[in-house]
């Protein structure tokens, strides 16, 4: 910046000497005079030689500092969260390279934040296996271990005992079935153990089963080879969709479709609810925004499109897939 | 006749308990431990038991490859798959790997036995989760008008059907329409029959038809 801004003040400097040189030089070599005390045809003569002088300051100015205006304007509009912004370089004149400084800046700044945000929920991620992994297997297991103990406590008890060991056994298990139901909301177990596919059908129905609206699934039988972060981030897009439908939606119906073409992958959450409010960005929507983004993939949250029932909401997520067969096909 | 099992979950804990479960049976004995599923499947090869409990997660094989390299190399061993997760996804994908049921660890204590017996007679064993999904689903696609069988069921059944699909135990059904649970878990057998949905091959067919599980 600072290597910038000399040649600016020197473009300045040079524009304003010039006009008070070419206003010195018609005072100085035309016949006109000023008396001791001016008369009013000169103050006349004065003014208007004065307002030529400001007007075409003014202009040559404004040619010069027009283009900041433009970047103040820009900068206030300025939002990491939808990055692509950019201010033209041609065209700029002599601020040319403040803009090309500006563009630049915000090149590093968008690489930094979309690396920091995957940085960020990559750690969330793992934090999440960690802990679902050891609520699974220390304390499912030992919950498990002292269920089964209970049960073979309660044939050998007398049976006053007995009761209460039941009583136990039933606050037992109903800690198990929580701690098993926050694991795999923490992280998807059945995602790693069966596969994308089975893991949105268990999604599915999972939905379906909390009093949610009927979950119809359109889903292939196999996803190609997709990476294991690719998988999660479509899977959590499909989690927070069909949260955000059961929290808000009030929808009868929803539809959960994968489908894979030429384009590329697509996943697609359509619901028959209230619909979703103009502009609508919560922290959750956010997050799938910045998931989709880490994979390479374009999420859009838009009221319904095919003219269904109700007015309902629509997410969609694309993600463009390698050709199949493109590595041999080259020579 | 005694039953041999093979028992394999890492956690020596749990194993400990589903050991004395077992034990405390006239009819089962558990002739051999394993820590994983690699484990498991060469135990299952070399000491020959009847009946093999896998516990579905386990370090060096998972119980469900276990399961499916078990029914390839010694297809006279039955399996029996042991599992946190209350998900029929699994349920399926551990008839798919060959198993003959699938017990759920918050419910072991009441069905592990019960499940033991049932694989030895050859019959799955349905956890209550995912009974009343096939249930369910089954009842929905009638009120659709889908193309499924009618089965006819006495009324009896058709109140037990209800309530299996609401998700009760058979246990709550029991005291529900007071009758015993024997009685329950007969009808439930019955309907299963009638809607073509007793055989472990037939039930799959079923899910993967009605697209409860994807192929």
């Amino acid at each position: 910046m600072a290597r910038m801004s000399m040649p600016l003040f020197w473009r300045v400097s040079l524009i304003n000497g010039a006009v008070f040189l070419v206003g010195t030089l018609v005072l100085a070599l035309s016949p006109a005079t000023v008396s001791a005390r001016p008369l009013l045809s000169e103050l006349v003569v004065l003014l208007c030689g004065l307002t030529a002088i400001v007007l075409v300051n003014g202009a040559l100015l404004r040619t010069v500092l027009r283009p900041l205006d433009r970047l103040t304007a820009v900068t206030e509009k300025i939002d990491l969260r939808h990055p692509g912004l950019r201010l033209d370089e041609e065209g700029s004149g002599p601020a040319r390279p403040l803009v090309r400084g500006f563009n630049a800046m915000l090149e590093r700044l968008e690489v930094e934040r979309s690396t920091s945000t995957t940085r960020a929920l990559q750690a969330q991620e793992a934090e999440r296996q960690r802990i679902a992994q050891e609520l699974h297997d220390e304390v499912g297991q030992s919950l498990t271990a002292v269920l089964l103990g209970l049960r073979h406590a309660m044939d050998a008890a007398p049976e006053a005992v007995r009761s209460q060991l039941d009583e136990l056994r039933g606050t037992t298990r109903t800690s198990l079935e929580e701690v098993r139901r926050i694991s795999q909301r923490l992280r998807p177990g059945d995602l790693t153990d069966l596969g994308l596919v089975s893991a949105l059908a268990g999604l599915a129905r999972a939905t379906s089963a909390r009093n949610g609206p009927r979950v119809r699934r359109s889903l292939p039988s196999a996803v190609p080879g997709l990476s294991s972060e690719t998988e999660l981030v479509i899977y959590r897009v499909a989690q927070e969709a069909l949260t955000n439908v059961m929290r808000h939606a009030g929808a009868a119906t929803v539809d959960l479709g994968l489908s894979v073409s030429d384009g590329g992958l697509l996943l697609r959450v359509v619901d028959d609810g209230v619909g979703i409010p103009r502009g609508a960005m919560g922290a959750g929507i956010q997050g799938m925004l910045e998931r989709a983004r880490m994979i390479g993939g374009e999420l859009d949250v838009r009221p319904r499109q095919d003219g269904g029932p109700g007015a309902g909401t629509e997410v969609l997520l694309r993600l463009p897939l390698p050709a199949p067969g493109q590595g041999e096909a080259s020579p | 006749m005694t039953v041999r099992v093979l028992l394999a979950d890492d956690h020596t804990l749990v194993r400990g308990g589903v050991r004395r479960i077992l034990d405390a049976e006239d009819d089962l004995r558990v002739v051999a431990e394993a820590a994983d599923g690699a484990e498991a499947v060469e135990l299952c090869c070399s000491a020959r038991p009847d009946l093999a409990v896998l516990d579905v997660s386990m370090p060096r094989m998972t119980g469900l490859q276990a399961a499916r390299e078990i029914s390839r190399r010694v297809p006279e061993v039955r399996t029996l798959m042991l599992s946190m997760h209350d998900n029929e996804q699994y349920f399926f994908a551990a008839l798919k790997a060959g198993a003959s049921g699938y017990v759920l660890k918050s419910a072991a204590d009441d069905d592990l036995v019960e499940a033991c017996r049932a694989a030895m007679r050859g019959e799955p064993f349905l956890y209550a989760g995912v009974t009343s999904t096939l249930v369910g689903d089954f009842l929905e696609r009638m009120r659709r008008g889908d193309d499924v069988p009618r089965p006819l069921l006495t009324p009896r059944e058709e109140e037990v059907i209800k309530l299996i699909a609401e998700g009760r135990t058979s246990r709550q059904i029991a005291a529900e329409l007071v009758i015993s649970h024997k009685t329950v878990e007969r009808h439930r057998a019955n309907i299963l029959t009638k809607l073509g949905m007793r055989d472990r091959t037939e039930m799959t067919r079923y899910a993967i038809r009605s697209g409860l599980v994807e192929p």
